[in-house]
């Protein structure tokens, strides 16, 4: 059961995408069983599309949001492995893949979240991850080549 | 003389050398019978032995509790007789009544509290302790004050081979005595009323509990929801006796060694989201809350439900490999809570033992693992220690004690601590401790003061100012869009 303030935290999160550039993505409600998620679409610099999901947890925002790459799916690794066969990867920046196959990015750990942390911020580490992934995909280095340990702070 | 008074006086004039005081009987030799007798004082002596306090101390002690036969004074007035078991320990050196502890001896004997003549029936009981009047012995280990306030003095005796065995007998009134000690410490009852709730007990929690337990303070709640293992036993209170119970079990029973009318309720289980609800019911029961985790979430959210109990919390934790470890006292909505600590020191924040499998799971990948390696007992201990000082001082702050005085001293809301300058931190070059006079070294405590956070997602009011970045009214913003089309997730229709 979601609480007025947690609900209130949303529609802001959702107006604050809306005015910090990032109107490419939403806050969306699931009627049907009263959850929420956050979702959008965004162009790497290369122009390919990708697709971003953060599903919001009932202990949102103390507890923290899991992001994944929905499209394009399956991802694949230069070499043509699925980035969702690594797991929980710190050389490619990658969680639990959910249950379908979608990449989870690693934008904090739970051990390094706190509730100050907006979705913005969650989305444009999202959007580093994937132009850390296209470096990857041209020169076949590890994404943790291109983008350093996340920072306590974005 | 008969023997049994012979026997008495053997004791008495034993017990007195043991205690090196003067007694009002000595021992001597008899040529005749070739034995030791007991002699009156002021009675001719043809020979005394040399017999030294440690030769004395030979007799096997019975403890009894004063507070059970209290209750059982009753049905002894009635049956003339009651069971109790004994705790038999090293070789039957000693027998302590069950009753007094939570924890048995590794071997257990029946004993029988006669009152007056009453008969034992054949092979009732290894043990027999008899009450007689006790007129003029007030004060006496083995006098015992009933509900009725008759006084009765207790002989004990072990049973075998158609033998009785002498033994020594003391009556313990734990409560009371336990308490007049105390007395003398904090000058105050108040801490049997409090109530402190603990959520993880580990080597720091379960420290704190036991030391919360010697003060006096007499209600205790519980949470933790792992066991203890082999490998916790090198750090925790609990020892290999108890590997495999629940570590909030293990905690109550050494709790209730040192404050055996301590109330303790105990639940294994883990602070969730989905459960948040339930512990937030408990923490409103509670006068203060200490948190002995490390778990970051599990932090966070209890911060949030202190907070909204309006219940003060002190958070413990020890730096990796224990080279030092820090203590936050949130006074709700007065002094910076645990989300404010995290987001203006994130570095410290992170800085934490890696103690378990678990806590190591936790900021591993599975190509970067990352090794458990808990730090020493010794290091773990300061920091439990200032853990539950503070806490204490959050139960008396209300009272006039002598430990009022620290309340100037300990007025910061965070404390550091450095157990040794650890190479690769900012402590590494760290002056020697016999070197410095003003800069920081190790084995000390730094009371740290750092601003709350007005905007803190958890104390301040961060919706508002969130709202008011955007120009935005909090109480009419814009329904959300509504999902539809298929979930990215699952692929079913939303």
């Amino acid at each position: 059961m979601w609480t007025s303030e947690q609900r209130q935290r949303l529609g802001l999160e959702h107006a604050a995408l809306q005015q910090e550039g990032f109107g490419q993505f939403s806050v969306y409600r699931k009627e049907s069983d009263d959850t929420y998620y956050a979702s959008g679409y965004t162009l790497s610099q290369a122009g390919y599309r990708y697709g971003l999901h953060i599903s919001i947890p009932s202990g949102f925002p103390n507890q923290r949001p899991p992001m994944y790459l929905t499209e394009p799916c399956p991802l694949l690794m230069r070499d043509g492995t699925l980035v969702s066969s690594l797991g929980v990867s710190h050389q490619m920046h990658t969680l639990e893949p959910s249950g379908n196959g979608m990449v989870q990015l690693c934008h904090w750990r739970d051990a390094r979240w706190r509730s100050g942390i907006r979705l913005h911020q969650v989305f444009l580490k999202g959007i580093l991850w994937i132009e850390a992934y296209e470096q990857h995909i041209a020169t076949g280095r590890p994404l943790a080549d291109f983008v350093p340990t996340m920072a306590e702070r974005a | 003389m008969t023997d049994s008074q012979q026997q008495q006086m053997i004791r008495d004039a034993m017990k007195a050398i043991a205690e090196r005081k003067p007694g009002r009987t000595k021992l001597v030799y008899d040529k005749t019978k070739r034995t030791i007798v007991a002699v009156a004082a002021g009675a001719d002596a043809p020979r005394a032995l040399n017999i030294t306090a440690d030769d004395a101390d030979m007799f096997a002690v019975v403890t009894l509790s004063s507070a059970w036969l209290r209750d059982q004074w009753g049905l002894l007035g009635t049956q003339r007789m009651v069971s109790a078991l004994f705790s038999s320990w090293d070789d039957g050196d000693a027998y302590t009544h069950c009753e007094l502890g939570p924890q048995p001896g590794p071997t257990i004997v029946g004993g029988m509290i006669v009152r007056g003549e009453g008969k034992l029936p054949a092979e009732a009981a290894r043990l027999k302790i008899v009450l007689a009047d006790g007129k003029g012995l007030v004060g006496q280990d083995s006098t015992f004050l009933a509900p009725d306030g008759s006084i009765h003095h207790a002989s004990a005796f072990l049973l075998g081979d158609g033998n009785e065995q002498p033994l020594e007998i003391a009556f313990a009134d734990v409560q009371p005595e336990l308490a007049m000690r105390r007395s003398g410490l904090l000058e105050t009852q108040v801490l049997k009323d409090k109530t402190v709730l603990f959520m993880g007990l580990g080597t720091g929690g379960a420290y704190a509990a036991i030391e919360l337990a010697k003060c006096g303070v007499g209600r205790f709640i519980l949470i933790d929801r792992d066991r203890l293992s082999v490998g916790n036993v090198v750090r925790h209170p609990g020892g290999v006796s108890q590997v495999g119970r629940f570590k909030v079990n293990v905690v109550r029973d050494l709790i209730h060694e040192k404050n055996p009318d301590a109330h303790i309720s105990t639940y294994a289980i883990e602070l969730t989201h989905e459960n948040r609800e339930e512990i937030k019911g408990l923490i409103e029961q509670a006068n203060v809350v200490i948190c002995g985790t490390d778990n970051r979430p599990s932090k966070l959210l209890l911060n949030k439900l202190c907070i909204e109990a309006n219940v003060p919390a002190v958070y413990g934790g020890a730096f990796r490999r224990a080279y030092g470890g820090q203590v936050l006292r949130v006074r709700p909505k007065q002094s910076p809570c645990h989300e404010c600590f995290v987001a203006a020191m994130p570095d410290e924040a992170s800085d934490v033992e890696i103690s378990s499998a678990t806590d190591a799971a936790e900021i591993a990948y599975s190509d970067q693992p990352i090794a458990v390696e808990p730090g020493l007992s010794l290091d773990v201990s300061p920091i439990a220690n200032m853990l539950t000082k503070l806490a204490l001082l959050e139960l008396l702050a209300d009272k006039k004690t002598s430990l009022s005085i620290l309340q100037r001293d300990y007025d910061a809301p965070w404390y550091l601590w450095l157990n040794r300058p650890e190479p690769g931190t900012q402590y590494a070059s760290l002056p020697p401790l016999s070197e410095s006079s003003d800069e920081m070294t190790i084995n000390r405590w730094y009371g740290i003061y750092f601003d709350r956070d007005s905007e803190c997602p958890a104390c301040g009011d961060f919706i508002s100012a969130l709202a008011g970045a955007y120009g935005l009214d909090p109480a009419s913003l814009e329904n959300l869009p509504i999902a539809s089309g298929k979930d990215a997730l699952s692929g079913t229709d939303i």
